[in-house]
């Protein structure tokens, strides 16, 4: 009940959210210098073929209207065309796999990042001042403080080059195939998945890993620190689950939403492993259309960027709520 | 005489900050019998919340038991050490009592929860804040059920609760450490308790709470295990007075009805005279005064016992001035406290005997009467001259 | 505005902390480097050795050893003549390293400890401004929403939510995309100490190396659209904290009597909530300048900024060498940022520990 108002609350508060981005972003078009038509046209065309350019672009209308189709476009999920290839589609040009590559690396990153980070936050805080501690501890400094591609090009040198297998150029194969390839008694596509895998998942987990390793720690102290964790072990509760049941839960949540904010951070790592490991995948298409200065495929892959960030935020808010109801009262 | 339920010998707390050495609790002894209630009175920082933390064994880093045993009559516990372990059974044995102090982390930690419960000061905080009551109640359940079905095995209790059962409950909420039996067995107790509706309330979260309810719901939480000594650290002080009166009334009722063993932390008079059987007045980490109600209450042999009692309020008598005690609280810190009686540079009735340390003389009254202080000792003379320790 | 308790809490943490002081003396360090790069610098950085004959010999250089015995060696591609056919052939040959270059020089012959040197400018310099700029918009901007409260606090924090829908280097990439083509994408700093030493204006004592420092570039690049696009990606993270700031702190007895005492809105801002504000701000600062250097470094490895000269373009620029064996062009400059960031780090750890400003911990800062 309580959480259904919430829930319509939050949701409603995205939705906005969206429409300000796209708001944003249909203003970048005109924060461009230079004239689109003027760059697209052949040197030669007369005002005929200009005007022809500039209707077939939508620009012929007064900027209300452009907003107007512009918004209500995004609406019914029409993402617009490319300028520069003007009968390819956006959605067309990014087309599924493309999404997926950039997902799929996305999420590897993740996984990376939970499975290392929490057992070693959990470890760093109660053995604290051992030699675990500290070198959880310098892990976490040296991995915040070193800009991804720099490690990508470091684990290509180190790992890579001497095993003989860089993972670049050719893109891998895409999850869902490797996983169809298992089921039909195939386990080498699942390999290659792996072996293209491994080290960008790496690359863009690390900065992920070190930032939740530090914030477990530091939230486990924090935590450890208050008085229902006496009150807890007076009542003869064992340590693990104390540790457990009540430490580490009430540590998470908090970091659920940091998280869902760093996610931001994940997504522009994204980009750049996806520079340094030629991965095919969105980031790198986003790249490639800034250099070719194509607006609206540039607008395209902004606002679905936008979109899928503010909806897992969305969601992560909606998940930290149902953990801690408090943040209902609010 | 049957031997006490609870014999506190000698205990010393010490807290090792960047300051320097604390001892906030210093060579305390006290008995309590089976049934009884003992209160500890003193003013804030006086030591007396950390003296309850050393009986369960919750002080916590920078600070240490140091010294001095914890007897607790269980002779099961006393024969199994003694068939276990001869030799450490004659140090940590002595009939029916075992010294918690000597006990190994996991045996003292068994006790917590099946024979010692305790109650804080602050309920709102001592609550987790997104677990539901009823759920943290039915943990207290859980952990006497376990040890009740395999008393000897400590490992039962946690029945390989790791990381890898945290990650599954935490993604299907059937799976769980608290059974159905200890959630029902919650709701019974904050019924006990006097919490209305209490199916209802077990579900809902701490901050639901108000702060009367929350401090019957920690009661509730404390009986879970049906404990032999409960202790209780200033279990009022954070409520309102009306609520006070109701909390009380609660614990006296539960006192009398289970016949537990209380070892009651307060700084209020009223709250002592109307729950304690025997007192002990904390002073700079010492138990000053200790004797039965009456002993402490009619006839005061420390001067500071004086003191407590008439910078108190009392209704036969309201038009009483108040006597503040003159002077702080003096300071814990190791270096600056000299070996002499730490009350003496504020007693009005000070000695040259009290330039060393006074030991424990019985007093008048009943047998369990004793002060540290000369007074019990020698009548008042020789005294120091006015104003020799305001240098 | 920091009180003599907040410095003595500084002052204990830091002779405590082997941390803190790792991360001061690193800072300090590096700045120096950026102040005084003509003068450290043992070359001019943009110079090209290429071609044939004795410049050739200075392009890709193995850096100098810091193991006795165990020289690195890099390998070259020269042209040979066969004296009798009079054909060219291409050989590899050795390359040793050569003392005048410690951290070698890249494949156009550029020495790299010069070329980190002149980085540490660009990179400290949109470090700083970026988070200064990100601050003196969002400060304000999160104090009046925070103090007033209201509907204005709504709006304006939507607004911010709305920046917050985009991740920051996805939004820096496509601003800069949209102003790297205006007139003022770059501008040149020009370099005080070597116009001084040119022109012999000062004397020669008071410039160490005066020749040397004559001959070095008279202008560094400084990227302008870079340092405005982190500031515009960051401030939102500077309004949040000073909003959270402003709305507990207008809530406190002292505001009630300074609004009773018929203090105007203006002061009590200026003269209540911002001091009481300010040391997570700086704490969060810290933490900004950190992750600006990190972006900056991503933007001009993706060849964004606009300059040359930076740690990130330099990176780029030994990738195509990373798998013929010169490894040295992209390891230099990348550990020239992992130990300024993790200097910046460590002393924004130092002071939320000194401060305990109870932000949640690196929550703010990306």
């Amino acid at each position: 009940m309580q959480y259904g108002r919430f829930l319509l609350r939050r949701v409603v508060h995205s939705v906005f959210v969206i429409w300000g981005a796209a708001t944003v972003v249909f203003m970048l078009r005109f924060l461009t210098p230079g004239d689109p038509v003027t760059a697209l046209a052949p040197p030669d065309a007369g005002d005929e073929v200009r005007a022809a350019l500039e209707r077939r672009l939508g620009l012929d209308d007064p900027i209300h209207i452009q907003y107007f189709d512009y918004i209500t476009d995004l609406m019914v999920g029409d993402f617009g065309k490319s300028m520069e290839v003007l009968d390819r589609s956006v959605l067309d040009w990014i087309f599924w796999t493309r999404f997926l590559r950039s997902v799929e690396l996305a999420i590897s990153a993740t996984v990376v990042a939970i499975v290392i980070a929490i057992p070693l936050g959990v470890i760093s805080a109660r053995r604290r001042h051992t030699v675990s501690d500290y070198s959880a501890t310098l892990f976490s400094l040296g991995g915040i403080s070193t800009p991804n591609f720099w490690l990508g090009l470091m684990l290509i040198l180190l790992i890579a080059v001497p095993v003989g297998f860089i993972p670049t150029g050719t893109p891998g194969p895409l999850l869902h195939e490797a996983v169809g390839d298992l089921l039909a008694g195939d386990p080498g596509t699942l390999g290659d998945w792996l072996r293209f895998m491994l080290l960008p998942a790496i690359t863009l987990g690390t900065y992920f890993t070190a930032l939740l390793t530090r914030l477990t720690r530091s939230g486990m102290l924090e935590e450890i620190g208050k008085a229902y964790v006496k009150a807890t072990r007076a009542k003869g509760l064992p340590e693990t689950l104390t540790m457990y049941r009540h430490v580490l839960r009430n540590t998470l949540i908090p970091i659920v939403t940091i998280l869902g904010l760093q996610l931001g951070t994940l997504i522009g790592g994204a980009i750049i492993t996806e520079t340094v490991f030629e991965w095919n995948g969105l980031g790198q298409l986003l790249i490639e259309r800034i250099n070719a200065r194509d607006w609206t495929m540039i607008q395209g892959i902004v606002i679905i960027i936008a979109i899928g960030f503010v909806t897992i935020n969305t969601i992560v808010d909606l998940l930290y709520a149902y953990l801690d109801p408090r943040v209902m009262d609010e | 005489m049957a031997e006490p339920l609870l014999r506190v010998e000698n205990l010393s707390t010490r807290f090792f900050t960047e300051e320097g050495q604390v001892n906030a609790v210093e060579g305390v002894s006290f008995e309590v019998e089976q049934g009884e209630v003992f209160g500890i009175v003193g003013e804030s920082g006086s030591g007396k919340s950390v003296t309850a933390l050393s009986l369960v064994d919750l002080v916590e880093s920078p600070g240490r038991v140091t010294d001095g045993s914890v007897w607790f009559r269980k002779p099961d516990l006393a024969e199994r050490i003694r068939e276990d372990d001869p030799e450490a059974a004659t140090e940590a044995v002595d009939g029916e009592m075992v010294d918690i102090r000597q006990l190994d982390e996991n045996e003292r930690r068994a006790l917590r929860g099946t024979d010692f419960a305790m109650i804080f000061q602050d309920p709102t905080s001592s609550f987790n804040p997104s677990i539901t009551v009823g759920t943290q109640i039915a943990e207290a359940v859980e952990v006497q059920r376990r040890a009740e079905a395999n008393p000897r095995t400590l490992r039962s209790r946690t029945q390989g609760f790791g990381l890898m059962k945290f990650l599954t409950t935490s993604m299907v909420p059937t799976v769980d450490y608290v059974s159905e039996e200890s959630r029902e067995r919650a709701v019974e107790l904050l019924d006990t308790v006097g919490i209305p509706d209490p199916a209802e309330r077990a579900t809902e979260y701490p901050y639901q709470f108000s702060g009367g309810m929350l401090q019957r719901a920690m009661i509730a939480q404390a009986l879970a295990s049906e404990p032999s000594v409960l202790v209780a650290d200033e279990p009022t002080t954070a409520l309102d007075v009306t609520i006070q009166a109701q909390i009380l009334n609660t614990m006296a009722d539960l006192q009398e009805e289970y016949g537990m063993t209380t070892v009651l932390i307060t700084h209020n008079l009223g709250v002592i005279a109307r729950m304690c059987d025997q007192v002990g007045v904390m002073y700079a980490g010492e138990l000053v005064e200790r004797g039965t109600l009456g002993d402490l209450f009619e006839r005061p042999t420390h001067p500071y016992t004086k003191g407590l009692l008439g910078s108190s309020p009392s209704l036969e008598d309201a038009t009483k001035r108040l006597q503040p005690i003159e002077g702080n609280v003096p300071s814990l810190l190791d270096e600056e406290m000299e070996d002499r009686c730490y009350f003496a540079d504020r007693c009005p009735k000070a000695m040259e005997d009290c330039l060393q340390d006074p030991p424990e003389f019985d007093a008048d009254g009943s047998q369990h009467h004793r002060a540290k202080c000369y007074l019990a000792d020698h009548g008042y003379e020789s005294a120091l001259p006015e104003g020799y320790f305001d240098e | 505005m920091i009180s003599d308790r907040v410095k003595a809490s500084l002052k204990r943490e830091f002779y405590q902390s082997r941390a803190a002081q790792v991360g001061l003396a690193l800072v300090v360090i590096i700045t120096l480097m950026a102040v005084f790069a003509p003068m450290i610098a043992p070359h001019d950085p943009t110079t090209q050795r290429v071609g044939t004959g004795d410049t050739a010999e200075l392009t890709d250089l193995p850096p100098i050893s810091p193991v006795p015995g165990h020289e690195f060696v890099g390998t070259r591609e020269q042209s040979i003549v066969n004296e009798t056919t009079g054909e060219f052939r291409n050989v590899q040959v050795e390359v040793p390293a050569n003392a005048s270059h410690p951290l070698g020089t890249n494949e156009r012959g550029q020495d790299i400890l010069s070329r980190v040197i002149y980085g540490a400018r660009v990179s400290m310099l949109v470090g700083i401004l970026g988070a200064a700029l990100a601050a003196i918009v969002g400060v304000p901007y999160g104090l009046v929403a925070g103090y007033f409260g209201g509907r204005l606090d709504d709006g304006l924090m939507r607004i911010g939510d709305v920046m917050l829908a985009f991740p920051s280097l996805v939004l820096a990439i496509a601003l800069i995309g949209v102003f790297r083509d205006s007139g003022f994408h770059t501008t040149d700093l020009p370099d005080p100490f070597v116009a001084a030493a040119q022109a012999d204006a000062i004397p020669n004592i008071l410039i160490p190396r005066s020749g040397h420092v004559a001959t070095m570039p008279e202008a560094t690049t400084f990227p302008v659209t870079v340092t405005l696009v982190v500031a515009l990606v960051n401030w939102v993270w500077f309004a949040r904290i000073a909003r959270g700031e402003a709305l507990s702190i207008r809530a406190e007895e002292y505001v009630t009597a300074a609004r009773g005492l018929g203090a105007s809105n203006t002061t009590i801002l200026r003269q209540h909530i911002l001091p009481n504000a300010i040391t997570p701000i700086i704490v969060l600062a810290t933490i900004q300048v950190a992750f600006i250097i990190l972006l900056e470094a991503s933007l001009s490895f993706l060849g964004f900024s606009g300059t040359n000269l930076t740690w990130g373009a330099d990176i780029q620029q030994g990738r195509n060498g990373l798998s013929s064996g010169k490894w040295w062009v992209s390891t230099m400059p990348g550990l020239a940022i992992v130990l300024a960031v993790v200097g910046v780090n460590l002393l924004g750890d130092w002071l939320r520990d000194a401060l305990d400003p109870g932000i949640q911990g690196e929550s703010g800062g990306v």
